[in-house]
């Protein structure tokens, strides 16, 4: 047949990293970049040195720009910030090149070759603070540089996508939430039908300027030292180990609170009766302690439902891309 | 706080309207879901079913959607044993069983207005004739656990736990105005013979009259051979447990297939009646059911001894959910057939309701780890020893009144 040829693509496009899942063998597979880059001066050295080690980058006149997970490193190297093609979400206003540098990281993890009838699904961030028509924006754009590469393309809610990856046992029934770097995404399904989602601003990125503008470090640094080893368990010997409990305790309490808001306003909702699962992801969620510290937060917030239990996504990075992949496949 | 609220997908509000699936179609769903061990597979199903009821969302009063939601269902393939995607029955307790009451809307109150030694008038408009009514035995029951898991029984009941609706089957004359004297007639000549045999609780006529003939503590001779269950309860013989309303009518045309079967005045007074008496006795919807739902042959270990209503009952003019599709429990917990007769008079939703108990009887089977013939026998040898029980106990019974008499 010829559709077996055909690939199928979960994409999850976060403010932070850009992931596409891959059905393998009997699991899946994953190929992820961060979604950021920095510019550096050119030099035939330099240039060299990142073609030998295949660092994704390209020449523009007199500077090279390195795109992808090896764009953070570097800039802690230059001691300079890494630039962003998204933020809170969606595509960052104020980077002229986010459009250009978005595209170069997809063509990194999707691969060079046309794409004619292949099928991706790509996530999407729910209402929250940028305005909706942002979202809007920014769908109908990576939609576009899809459809240009020549998929057929589909998009999926974020908070969705965990759900879909995460909450099969449970039949699709449950909360997923996504701790990303931009934003924080919740969303709840019943029987696989999506029934509220909402997303909160404050995720790593928050974390990491709010410690930042409080230790005087880089932004950047602030999150090297947080995703390397950092532990929520209530003793904190460093200053920015103290400055990222603070506002980690912030993101968390956003997204409780925007959960208890959103269950008290549905009118069916808080007469479930029944519990339901609640699956942690996101980049974010994974230091030590994270778990326990938001099942904390939820239990002091009484709210009107109740969970039979909170875990963490079996793998928390890739949960949204799996997810994305299974709804692209179930299509 | 700056935040949203909203729904995911195309519309972007927050879906204040959403509201779970009914308890059966997801009880039912869901257990068929669990059934497919693929992720994807799982989601493209629930998700197919899922869409297959929200098309009909807008248009249509939520019982008929229910109905049309569980359709909907039952039209996408279930996974078949030879689906190498499919895992071995993992969740026992999970199987579909009959909704709680407590999920059904209540009926509003309903309460007596005024009564007469010849009438009674109620609250919402319902009159009853009284002046046929005559007392019969006592209502006395036993109730059993809904899993049949042992056949004595869990406790016993005296007020009536549910409503079985039959139809007359008696003679018919054209239903117009110059046939009123013969119409009449017929009425008359039957009321006298459900009298004599004291057959049902109520006898509604062609004209929407309601007739108390045997009074409510009493049992009447309506129901035989039955069984019902629903909120882990389950009934065997509803002469004692369960109300008998007849409506004059025939539902069993034969081939050529006429208009309703039964006139806007008695669905009318069908609808105000079912109200009082559950309003009354807090009878769950689940427990308002037709005879040919409930009625069985022992002797050939088949449901639908009796076709009375085996389809176009009008639940939703009743203010009842579509109970034809609940799978009748004499196929799941006794290991009952039906014959191809059955089948053609069954209308859709009650061949649907048929076809998930036989499901259901095939997972029990594989479930314990029986050929279904082997775990059918076993199912109606249980429902042989329950008779025989209950038999020697209403045996026993009548030899006290004796004594007492
Ligand atoms: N080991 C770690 N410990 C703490 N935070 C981490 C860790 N790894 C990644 N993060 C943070 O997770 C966030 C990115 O998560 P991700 O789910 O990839 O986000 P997005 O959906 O925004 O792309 C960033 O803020 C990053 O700093
Ligand atoms: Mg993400």
């Amino acid at each position: 047949m010829r559709n077996t040829t055909k690939e199928v693509i979960g994409l999850d496009i976060g403010t932070s990293r850009i992931v596409a899942a891959r059905r393998e063998n009997d699991g899946y597979g994953f190929e992820a970049q961060l979604n950021a880059f920095v510019t550096i001066p050119y030099s035939r050295i330099t240039e060299n040195v990142l073609t030998k080690e295949s660092v994704p980058h390209c020449v523009n006149g007199a500077e090279i720009t390195v795109f992808g997970n090896e764009a953070a490193r570097i800039a802690d190297l230059l001691n300079v910030e890494t630039r962003r093609p998204m933020t809170r979400g969606v595509l960052n206003p104020g980077e002229p090149q986010s459009l250009a540098q978005i595209r170069r990281l997809l063509t990194s993890v999707l691969g060079e070759a046309p794409k004619q009838g292949h099928k991706v699904c790509f996530t999407v961030p729910a209402p929250g603070v940028g305005s909706e028509e942002n979202i809007t924006y920014h769908e109908t754009m990576i939609r576009q540089i899809l459809r240009d590469f020549g998929y057929e393309v589909r998009s999926l809610n974020e908070g969705l996508a965990v759900i879909y990856g995460e909450l099969e046992d449970s039949n699709y029934t449950g909360v997923g939430i996504s701790f990303g770097g931009g934003l924080c995404n919740v969303a709840l399904a019943y029987m696989s039908v999506p029934v509220l989602s909402f997303s909160t601003p404050k995720g790593g990125d928050f974390i990491d300027s709010s410690a930042a503008a409080v230790t005087g470090e880089l932004a950047n640094r602030v999150r090297l030292v947080k995703e390397d080893g950092f532990s929520l368990n209530g003793h904190y010997s460093e200053k920015i180990h103290q400055a990222l409990s603070v506002y980690y305790d912030d993101m968390m309490q956003s997204v409780v609170n925007g959960l208890k808001e959103a269950f008290e306003a549905s009118r069916n909702v808080p007469k479930l009766g029944k519990k339901i699962p609640l699956v942690l992801s996101g980049g974010s969620a994974l230091p030590a302690g994270f778990r326990d510290r938001f099942e904390k937060l939820i239990q002091e917030a009484s709210l009107p439902v109740q969970f039979s239990e909170i875990r963490l996504a079996s793998d928390p990075l890739y949960a949204t891309a799996k997810g994305a992949l299974v709804a692209a496949l179930a299509d | 706080m700056n935040q949203r609220i909203g729904r995911p997908g195309e519309e972007r509000s927050f879906d204040l309207a959403w509201r779970p699936p009914r308890r059966i179609v997801e009880q039912i769903v869901g257990w068929r879901a669990r059934q497919i061990s693929d992720p994807v597979e799982r989601l493209r199903y629930l998700q197919r079913s899922a869409s297959g009821a929200s098309k009909h969302r807008h248009s249509l009063g939520w019982r008929r959607r229910t109905a049309i939601f569980l359709l909907g269902f039952l039209l996408i393939p279930p996974p078949t044993a030879s689906d190498a995607n499919i895992s071995p029955l993992r969740i026992r307790e999970t199987v579909p069983v009959p909704g709680e009451a407590s999920a059904e809307p209540e009926p509003p109150p309903v309460w007596l207005v005024e009564r007469t030694p010849d009438y009674e008038v109620y609250s919402n408009g319902l009159r009853i004739e009284t002046r046929f009514t005559v007392s019969y035995q006592p209502r006395k029951y036993p109730i059993y656990s809904e899993d049949w898991s042992q056949i004595e029984p869990i406790g016993w009941g005296a007020e009536p736990v549910g409503i079985v609706y039959h139809s007359t089957e008696s003679d018919q004359a054209p239903f117009e105005e110059e046939q009123n004297r013969k119409l009449k007639y017929l009425g008359e000549a039957l009321l006298r013979y459900v009298r004599q045999h004291k057959s049902y609780h109520y006898v509604i006529d062609r004209f929407g009259r309601i007739f108390r003939i045997v009074d409510e503590g009493s049992s009447a001779n309506h129901a035989g051979y039955s069984v019902w269950a629903s909120g882990g309860r389950a009934f065997v013989n509803l002469n004692r447990s369960f109300l008998g309303i007849a409506l004059e009518a025939q539902t069993q045309h034969g081939d050529e297939v006429q208009g309703p079967a039964i006139t806007p005045a008695q669905v009318h007074a069908a609808r105000v009646l079912t109200e009082m008496l559950r309003s009354r006795y807090r009878i769950s919807a689940r427990n308002c059911v037709t005879h040919a739902q409930v009625s069985v042959s022992p002797s050939a270990a088949r449901i639908g001894y009796h076709t009375d209503w085996a389809s176009d009952f009008p639940f939703d003019e009743l203010g009842l959910p579509d109970n034809y599709a609940v799978p009748p429990p004499s196929l799941y917990g006794f290991g009952f057939g039906y014959d191809s007769l059955f089948e053609k008079v069954a209308g859709v939703s009650l061949r649907n309701g048929l076809q998930l108990a036989e499901e259901r009887l095939r997972q029990d089977a594989s479930a314990s780890g029986l050929a279904v013939p082997a775990y059918r026998a076993r199912l109606q040898q249980r429902y042989r020893r329950l008779i025989a029980a209950l038999n020697a106990e209403s045996a026993l019974e009548e030899n006290d009144d004796e004594k007492h008499d």
